[in-house]
């Protein structure tokens, strides 16, 4: 019997241990990574995940040994203890020590990504000009370009919904606005997510490094048609973000002749 | 040793419970209703006796009419007239694409774009047909056809015949997928039907808990289209299943194949079909006493003649869209003052917050503020605060432009006066643009321009409190 349960009690970090080298082969691990600064975060996500598995492992190994050892049919009465000082000094030092280290490690690439004054400035897009104003608001998103100009807030302004075109290996940097209540930009691929708030208009950069389709999800629930605001950013070579640019200018000022029947 | 054999109890059950909970996550077919289309409310009506406005018999004539017609939720088809058969013409797919006379050719290069996106919706089964992976390939219930197609290809060939001829085959299956009409129904039925009911009533369960509510087909009346009041386009239906109506429950489904989504649109219009032939042979009992084989038979070509010349109502504007300008700003918002003309604010208010003299009545007894306008579907309707910049029939240029001069199909919104020029109502778009976007545009120039006339605030008073 003891035996029974102390392997069931290991059989939980094994499992856990194997589903989770499994995981890549069964495509239950994290999207790729096409942005920049996704390595860093999930370097931060693995040094976490390493240390708290360590920890999961060593304290359920230790668990199933003394359900196999000290089960109560074959050991004595067990000794009453008042406690430790030192022993408890240790375990409040030990992970107090850890959390610092992770509130330090991580400190440098929030700031990379967060901070306005590490934003992309030489390149094509900076704060002050933006390659999009992203709108979110019950339940769209919707993304309005610069047009021929560059400068947002003009008549020649470009709108779009659902679908945010953006050149590839490109410093890209966007405003995020709501019209409404607090929306959430999230794109797991890029690791990046940012919250919408009505009323503040807040920067926001990537650089994605791989043409595609990507999921835009909204991961802040802001009603009953949260489920709605599924887009997508379509990462796209230099050439091509023209000739879309071009298109959707056609498609904004379209006068409504060259539209299917 | 007795609370071992519990604990042992205890693990057996949960061993039985877990394989039990597995069970229920295997593909067993779930006992699914069985979908009818009905009779509209208007249909079966009856007296205050209780005595049906329409006999029974003839309602039954009715239901079995429509049913030879357009076939049921299981099998939706559109019944072929004798000339069309002559002609070759066939609504159903797969021959229409090719075959259509009518509202909605799909040329070469539409056939072609459809295959491009279906190669982007099926790029997971592509990639497995693509490695070799055949038993990997999973698809949507919501597609039987090709779930039906794809396992007879399968059974056809003994896996280990499955050369590139196979695999080409096996590509092309996904690629030129077009659903029929019997595989939109079933995917009408898994993402419309709670809302828009079987039938396309906009009486589906989850539709009492909207506002507005979603469309009721049925009268053949859409309100976002390109046509004004005429019946829509194809590409009008399909745009509102790849945009959505923002700002309603309506929404976007443009994670689907285009080919699906026009797939949905030919069941939208037979179901929008349907409907409005059994108005007309209701409308025919009532003023002839009787119903004939032949009154059906002019009630469905009538119906499917105002589909099929929907184009001809396209509104365009010839020349370049213009860009707003101070002036045209001002211009648009003088119209949107003036009573004599546009007559905008009446509604719309003064200052476009959906609150004019003539959007709410305060009712003598009580006091209560209410709607003055209903819709043709007969619901309160307020006009539209367009401070809040969301257009639900499109953002573009040429979407509002429509919007303004063919008015909304349906609600009170009216056409614009015909004595409004092009250039009128585009100054209208400009001035509806900025009333929400540009907010300091409006005001500055305006006022100007308006010192002359009499001030906005004294048209139309406020409702008690918005
Ligand atoms: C959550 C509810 C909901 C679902 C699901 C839904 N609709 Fe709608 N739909 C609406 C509402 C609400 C409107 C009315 C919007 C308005 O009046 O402004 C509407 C309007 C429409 C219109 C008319 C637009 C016009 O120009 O008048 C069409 C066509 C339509 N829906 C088709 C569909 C199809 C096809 C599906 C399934 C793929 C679908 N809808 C799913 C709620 C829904
Ligand atoms: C008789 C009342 C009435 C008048 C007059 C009227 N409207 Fe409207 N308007 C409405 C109603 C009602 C709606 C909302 C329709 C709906 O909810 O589907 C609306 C909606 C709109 C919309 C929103 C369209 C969209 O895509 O969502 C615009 C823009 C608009 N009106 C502009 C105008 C302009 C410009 C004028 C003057 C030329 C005008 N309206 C005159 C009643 C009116
Ligand atoms: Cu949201």
């Amino acid at each position: 019997m003891r035996l029974l349960f102390s392997l069931m009690l290991l059989a939980v970090p094994i499992l856990g241990v194997w589903t989770f080298l499994k995981a890549d082969e069964w495509h239950t691990w994290f999207p790729q990574n096409v942005s920049s600064f996704g390595g860093e975060i999930d370097g931060l996500f693995n040094l976490i995940l390493y240390m708290v598995a360590f920890t999961f492992v060593v304290t359920e190994v230790c668990l199933a040994w003394f359900v196999f050892k000290y089960s109560a049919k074959r050991s004595d009465k067990g000794a009453f203890t008042h406690g430790s000082h030192k022993l408890e000094m240790i375990w409040t030092a030990i992970p107090a020590v850890a959390l610092l280290f992770i509130a330090f490690s991580q400190m440098e690439t929030w700031a990379k990504i967060k901070f306005q004054k590490n934003f992309p400035k030489d390149g094509a897009y900076s704060v002050e000009h933006p390659i999009a104003e992203v709108w979110a608001s019950q339940f769209d998103w919707r993304f309005r370009y610069p047009g021929d100009d560059g400068v947002l807030g003009t008549v020649d302004d470009l709108e779009t919904s659902f679908e945010f075109v953006v050149p590839v290996d490109t410093d890209v940097v966007f405003k995020l606005r709501s019209r409404d209540v607090i929306h959430s930009f999230f794109v797991p691929e890029f690791r990046l997510k940012q919250d919408a708030l009505p009323g503040h208009t807040i920067p926001v950069w990537f650089r994605a490094t791989k043409t595609g389709v990507y999921d835009l999800v909204c991961a802040e629930l802001c009603g009953w048609g949260h489920y709605k605001m599924a887009g997508s950013v379509r990462v796209v070579s230099a050439e091509e973000f023209k000739t879309r640019m071009a298109a959707l200018k056609a498609e904004w000022f379209s006068n409504g002749k060259e539209e299917g029947q | 040793m007795r609370s071992e054999s519990r604990s042992l109890l205890v693990a057996a059950l949960c061993i039985v419970g877990a394989s039990w909970s597995c069970q229920l996550d295997t593909d067993r077919p779930a006992a699914r209703p069985v979908i009818h289309y009905s009779l509209s409310e208007a249909t079966r009506a009856t007296s205050p006796e209780g005595e049906p406005l329409v006999p029974l018999d003839v309602q039954a004539n009715v239901a079995g009419s429509l049913e030879m017609l357009f076939g049921t939720p299981a099998h939706p088809q559109f019944m072929l007239l004798d000339e069309w058969k002559e002609s070759g013409f066939d609504l159903n797919w797969p021959q229409y694409p090719k075959g259509d006379q009518g509202s909605g050719e799909f040329s070469e290069s539409d056939l072609a774009s459809l295959a491009t996106d279906n190669a982007r919706y099926f790029r997971t089964p592509l990639m497995h047909i693509e490695a070799g992976e055949y038993e990997r390939v999973a698809i949507h219930s919501w597609s039987p056809d090709l779930q039906r197609a794809w396992a007879a290809l399968l059974a056809e060939t003994a896996p280990e015949l499955r050369n590139d001829e196979f695999k080409a085959k096996a590509k092309a299956l996904f690629v030129d997928y077009y659903p029929t009409l019997a595989s939109s129904a079933e995917l009408y039925r898994q993402h419309c039907l709670h809302c828009h009911g079987p039938e396309g009533g906009g009486d589906g369960p989850t539709a009492r808990f909207l506002n507005p509510l979603p469309r009721d087909y049925r009268q053949g009346t859409f309100k976002f289209t390109a046509v004004g009041k005429g019946t829509p386009r194809r590409a009008d239906l399909f745009r509102i299943l790849d945009e959505g109506v923002t700002g309603t429950a309506m929404p976007s489904f443009r994670r689907f194949s285009k080919a699906q989504l026009n797939g949905l649109v030919d069941y939208v219009r037979l179901l929008s079909m349907r409907g409005m032939v059994e108005r007309s042979l209701v409308a025919t009992f009532a003023e002839e006493e009787a119903l004939t084989s032949g009154d059906v038979v002019a009630a469905y070509s009538d119906v499917w003649s105002k589909w099929e010349k929907a184009a001809e109502k396209l509104l365009v504007f010839e020349g370049e869209v213009p860009h707003p300008t101070p002036e045209s700003i001002a211009r648009g918002r003088e119209l949107f003052l003036d009573a004599k003309s546009a007559n905008c604010f009446s509604c719309h208010g003064p200052e476009g917050r959906g609150n004019g003299a003539s959007a709410f009545v305060t009712d003598p007894q009580s006091g209560e503020v209410k709607p003055a306008y209903k819709d043709d579907w007969g619901h309160d309707i307020i006009p539209r605060n367009l401070r809040y910049g969301i257009f639900r029939g499109g953002r573009r240029p040429i979407d509002l432009f429509r919007r303004i001069k063919n008015g909304i199909a349906g609600t009170p919104m009216p056409e614009a006066p015909s004595s409004l020029t092009a250039d009128d109502i585009w100054a209208l778009v400009h001035y509806v643009g900025t009333l929400s976007e540009r907010p300091q545009l409006v005001h500055a120039p305006a006022h100007d321009a308006h010192d002359s006339h009499s001030t906005p605030e004294t048209h139309g008073s406020e409702p008690a409190k918005h």
